[in-house]
C-alpha cells in the first residue's frame, strides 16, 4: 500500500480532522505568537515586530518585584488549600449521591448541586458580601444576636481563607460529581451483589468496590489539578478578594490584571503568564510521573 | 523500513503541511494591520465627503426610539456642522465602565481606531504620546481652533502638554469643587448640639451619636460614615497634613492615577491615627474596606443609620439619590452640608480638581485630523455648546439671568434630547456659562427645587480652601508604572492601619510604607525630587 492509495481510502478521516486542528491552530497556537513581546519592549503604535528587543529584562525586573513572589505564594497557597479541601469533595458527594436509593431523592439533590456552578461569580460575590458581612451580614446578625461578637469573615486574613475555601465547595463540587458519577455507573453491579453474600457492611463496600473502580478517575483528574496549581482564575480570588485580605487574596492572575491590563504593561504582563505556562507544564509532567510510577496510572 | 511505516509518515508529512499553510494563513491575517499610519492634514471641503469618526462612551441609558450613535444630538451635530463643511460624523460607541481597556484595544489594532478618542486617565494619556501614537496638535490648534483655544484657555491646554508638545485638548472642567461634608442636621437638634466646628468637636459628635442613638437605629448607629473611595476618606486626610513649602508639595505628593496622594507628607500618620482611634471605638463604618463603590455607604446613609460622611459635593442631591430616599424612609430626617475636618491652622482644606475633564486625542494613524479640530472648535463657537448642553430654549430650559434653568414641565420626549449632553459636549465637564459662580447655579438649578438651597451650600463648601494638584511641566515616568499597583498599596495602609489594634499602629504603618516605598514609592518621590530641580 502506497501513500496514494493509503490516503485514497483514510482520506476523510483526515478531512475530518481539519477542523478540530485548525481550531487549535488559530486560537492556542497563532496568539503563541505573541508571547515574543516578554522579550520585547514593547510599544502599541509599533506593534510587535516594530518593537525592540530587550532579552531577558523584563524578566529581571518581575523577578525582582516582591509583589510577584507573594502572589506566587499566595497562588500556591490557594491552590494548594483547594487540593486539600476541594478536590475530595466532589467525590465524597459523589459517592453519597451512589448510595441513595430514592430515585426522584437523588435526581432532586443533583439537580440542586449543580446549579450554584452556573452562577456568575459576579453574584456570587455579591452574596457571599450579603452572608458573610460583618456589619449587616447574615451569619452576624444571628452571631451578634446570640450575643456573640461578630467574626470579621472578609477581612481577617485567616477567616477569609475559610471563607474562600468554603465558597470554592459550594460552589464547584455539585458540579464535579458529574465525572465520578459517570464513572461509578460502569461499575458491574454484581461485584456489590457478591460482596452483600460475603457479608460486607456498607462501609466496606465503598472502600472495596466504589473507592478502587474510581481509582483511575481520581488520578486523572489529580493530575489535572496539580497542572493548574500555578494557574488561578481571575473571579475567584478577585472578587472574594478585598483590600483587607490582600496579603492573601492577591494572586498571580490578579497581579498579571493589574501590571498588564490597569497599568498598560504588556511586556511584564506576559513575562508572568509565560513564566506560570512553563511552571505549569513542569507540574503536569511531574504529577504524571510520579502516579505511574506509584500508582501505574498515567495520562499521557 | 517497513513500508506501511513510511507511508504512515508520508500521511503525517502531509498533516503537518496543511497545518503550516494554516498557521501562515492566519499569520497574514494579522501582518496588515499596522500600515497606512500616515497622517495628513485632510482636504475634501468638496467632492466625497470624510468619514469623521469620534468615540462617544455608552452608558447604556439610551431612551426608546434613540441609540448612543443616533440621537437628536448626533443630528444637531451633523446638521450644523458635519452636512455644511461634507462631513460624515460617525460615532463610535466605548462602553463607559471599561473605556481604557477598549481603547487600548483599539489603539493596538491601529486601522480602525477613531479620528477623535478621549480618556479621564492622565497616565494613559501620557502614554499615548510617550510612545508614539499621537498627532501633534498645536499647530492645527493655532490654525483651524482659534474658539476652542480660547475657550480652554492656558490653565486647561498646559494639561494636554508632554514635553512642551500640545498632544491632548483636556476637555474644560466647570466647577472644580470635589468634597463636602453632611451632617443629620436632626439628630444635632434632638440632642441639643451645635453644628461641629472642628475635628476634635466632630469626634465628641460623633461620640454622643454613638451613645445617645438619636436615630433610634436599635445599636446600629454608625456615626461616621466611611467608605474606601477617595470621597470619604480624602477631606479627612487631608485635613491632617501639615502646611508644606512649594518644594515638599511638588516632591512628596505622589500621583497615583489621577489624583494627588499625600502618602509622604508630614501628619499623613496624624490621619490615620484619627481613623484607627475612630473605628476601635466603633465610630465609623466597620466593612468600609469592601465598600469601594460607596454603595454600602449610600444604603446605610439612605437608610438613616449614618450621622456624618463626606461625600462628592452634589451627589447626596439628585433627584431620587440619598437624600431623597432618606426623606422617603424618614420623613423628618434633615441632611446639611457642613465644612468640619479643620488642619491646624483653622481651615478645612481639601483637594480640588485639576481644571480639565476628558483628554481629547487625536491618534497619529488618523487622516482626519484638519477635520476633528474643525469639529471640536465648532463646538466652542457661537451658541452650540449652549445648546447642545441645554436643547432648545422654551421648550427644555428657560433663561433666567443668564442661568439656563430646565422646565420640569417639559414632556419626557424633550427631555430625552439631551440625555447624553455631557458625553457629546467632550470639550467641557460641566455646564459652561463664562464665569464659575454661573456654572456653579447651573448647577443648584438642576436639583430637585427643596434640595436647591443645601446644594448651593455644599456647592460653596467644596470650594473653599482648596488644594490644587500639583502640575510638573514633564510626565513623571514612574507614576505611569507603578500608580495603579501603588493606588492599591495606599488603600491597603488604610485599611490595614485603621482596623489593627491601636497598640499595633506603629508596627502596621512602619511596614506598609516599607512595602509602599519598595514597590515604586521610592521612584516617584525621586523622579520628582529630579523634575524640580530641574523645573527651578
Amino acid at each position: 500500500m502506497n501513500a496514494i492509495a493509503y490516503l485514497r481510502r483514510y482520506w476523510q478521516l483526515y478531512a475530518l480532522l481539519i477542523l478540530p486542528v485548525s481550531y487549535f491552530i488559530i486560537f492556542k497556537y497563532g496568539p503563541m505568537y505573541g508571547i515574543i513581546i516578554a522579550f520585547k519592549d514593547f510599544n502599541f503604535f509599533q506593534g510587535i515586530n516594530g518593537s525592540e528587543w530587550i532579552g531577558f529584562d523584563a524578566f529581571r525586573e518581575v523577578f525582582a518585584m516582591s509583589d510577584f513572589y507573594k502572589t506566587l505564594r499566595n497562588t500556591l497557597m490557594l491552590n494548594g488549600l483547594d487540593l486539600l479541601v476541594s478536590f475530595p469533595a466532589p467525590l465524597i458527594l459523589a459517592i453519597m449521591l451512589y448510595e441513595l436509593n430514592i430515585v426522584w431523592f437523588k435526581k432532586l439533590s443533583q439537580t440542586i448541586l449543580y446549579i450554584p456552578h452556573f452562577i456568575s461569580w459576579v453574584i456570587i460575590g455579591g452574596i457571599v458580601y450579603q452572608v458573610f458581612g460583618t456589619q449587616s451580614g447574615m451569619i452576624n446578625n444571628i452571631v451578634t444576636s446570640l450575643g456573640f461578637e461578630s467574626i470579621p469573615f472578609l477581612t481577617d486574613k485567616s477567616d477569609w481563607l475559610i471563607t474562600y475555601l468554603v465558597v470554592g465547595v459550594w460552589q464547584s463540587a455539585g458540579w464535579g460529581t458529574i465525572i465520578y458519577l459517570a464513572a461509578l455507573t460502569g461499575i458491574n453491579r454484581e461485584l456489590f451483589e457478591a460482596a452483600e453474600v460475603d457479608g460486607a457492611g456498607r462501609l466496606r463496600k465503598i472502600w472495596s468496590i466504589t473507592l478502587p473502580s474510581l481509582k483511575p478517575t481520581i488520578v486523572t483528574l489529580l493530575i489535572i489539578n496539580v497542572g493548574h496549581m500555578i494557574a488561578i482564575g481571575f473571579e475567584r480570588p478577585y472578587i472574594i478578594g478585598n483590600t483587607a485580605v490582600r496579603d492573601y487574596s492577591d494572586v498571580l492572575s490578579t497581579f498579571v490584571y493589574r501590571i498588564g491590563i490597569e497599568s498598560g504593561q504588556y511586556t511584564l504582563a506576559t513575562v508572568v503568564g509565560l513564566f506560570q505556562a512553563v511552571v505549569g507544564l513542569v507540574f503536569v509532567l511531574g504529577a504524571n510521573y510520579f502516579s505511574k510510577k506509584l500508582a501505574d496510572q498515567s495520562i499521557l | 523500513m517497513v513500508k506501511v511505516a513510511n507511508v504512515k509518515k508520508k500521511a503525517s508529512m502531509l498533516l503537518a503541511l496543511t497545518l503550516a499553510s494554516t498557521m501562515v494563513l492566519s499569520a497574514c491575517g494579522s501582518n496588515n494591520e499596522n500600515k497606512g499610519s500616515e497622517s495628513t492634514g485632510g482636504e475634501g471641503a468638496s467632492g466625497k465627503p470624510v468619514t469623521l469618526k469620534v468615540e462617544v462612551f455608552d452608558r447604556g441609558n439610551s431612551p426608546s426610539g434613540s441609540t448612543i450613535t443616533k440621537n437628536y444630538l448626533t443630528s444637531y451635530a451633523q446638521d450644523n456642522f458635519g452636512t455644511p463643511n461634507n462631513i460624515n460624523l460617525q460615532y463610535v460607541p466605548i462602553p463607559r465602565s471599561e473605556e481604557i481597556q477598549k481603547l487600548n484595544v483599539l489603539m493596538a489594532s491601529g486601522s480602525d481606531v477613531p479620528d477623535i478618542v478621549f480618556t479621564y486617565d492622565s497616565p494613559t494619556f501620557y502614554r499615548y504620546a510617550q510612545q508614539g501614537g499621537l498627532t501633534e496638535l498645536g499647530e492645527l490648534l493655532d490654525q483651524y481652533g482659534p474658539n476652542l483655544k480660547k475657550f480652554l484657555g492656558e490653565d486647561t491646554l498646559a494639561y494636554g502638554q508632554y514635553e512642551g508638545k500640545q498632544y491632548a485638548l483636556p476637555a474644560k472642567r466647570a466647577h472644580l469643587g470635589k468634597y463636602s461634608s453632611f451632617i443629620r442636621q436632626d439628630w444635632l437638634d434632638k440632642l441639643n448640639l451645635p453644628v461641629p466646628q472642628t475635628t476634635d468637636e466632630l469626634y465628641n459628635t460623633l461620640k454622643a451619636f454613638k451613645e445617645k442613638d438619636p436615630g433610634q437605629t436599635g445599636g446600629k448607629v454608625i456615626p461616621l460614615g466611611m467608605a474606601l473611595a477617595s470621597a470619604q476618606y480624602e477631606p479627612l486626610i487631608w485635613s491632617f497634613i501639615q502646611p508644606v513649602t512649594e518644594e515638599q508639595r511638588y516632591t512628596l505628593t505622589q500621583q497615583l492615577g489621577s489624583n494627588d496622594y499625600p502618602t509622604l507628607l508630614p501628619g499623613f500618620k496624624d490621619a490615620l491615627q484619627f481613623m484607627n482611634r475612630l473605628y476601635n471605638e466603633g465610630l465609623m463604618s466597620t466593612d468600609f474596606s469592601l465598600d469601594e463603590d460607596k454603595k454600602k455607604l449610600g444604603e446605610d446613609a439612605a437608610k438613616g443609620l449614618v450621622g456624618f460622611f463626606s461625600e462628592d459635593d452634589m451627589n447626596p442631591f439628585y433627584a431620587d439619590a440619598l437624600y431623597a430616599t432618606l426623606q422617603k424612609n424618614i420623613p423628618d430626617a434633615k441632611l446639611s452640608a457642613v465644612d468640619v475636618y479643620t488642619n491646624s491652622e483653622g481651615k478645612h482644606p481639601k483637594p480640588e480638581y485639576a481644571p480639565v475633564g476628558l483628554y481629547l486625542m487625536i491618534p497619529k494613524s488618523s487622516k482626519n485630523a484638519v477635520e476633528a479640530i474643525k469639529y471640536l472648535d465648532w463646538m466652542a463657537s457661537g451658541d452650540n455648546l449652549l445648546n447642545m448642553q441645554n436643547g432648545v430654549e422654551g421648550e427644555n430650559y428657560t433663561l433666567q439671568d443668564g442661568i439656563p434653568v430646565t422646565k420640569a414641565d417639559a414632556s419626557d420626549e424633550v427631555k430625552n434630547r439631551i440625555y447624553n449632553w455631557g458625553d457629546m459636549a467632550i470639550i467641557s465637564n460641566g455646564k459652561q456659562l463664562g464665569d464659575t459662580e454661573k456654572n456653579v447655579e447651573a448647577y443648584v438649578f438642576g436639583m430637585p427645587e427643596q434640595f436647591r438651597e443645601e446644594t448651593r451650600k455644599a456647592l460653596s463648601v467644596s470650594r473653599s480652601d482648596t488644594i490644587k494638584p500639583v502640575l510638573f511641566d514633564r510626565p513623571i515616568e514612574a507614576q505611569s508604572k507603578y500608580g495603579t499597583s501603588l493606588r492599591d498599596k495606599f488603600h491597603e495602609i488604610i485599611v490595614k492601619t485603621t482596623m489593627v489594634k491601636p497598640d499595633q499602629f506603629d508596627g502596621t504603618f512602619e511596614s506598609m510604607m516599607k512595602d509602599y516605598m519598595a514597590n515604586g514609592g521610592q521612584a516617584i518621590l525621586d523622579e520628582r525630587t529630579k523634575a524640580y530641580e530641574a523645573m527651578k
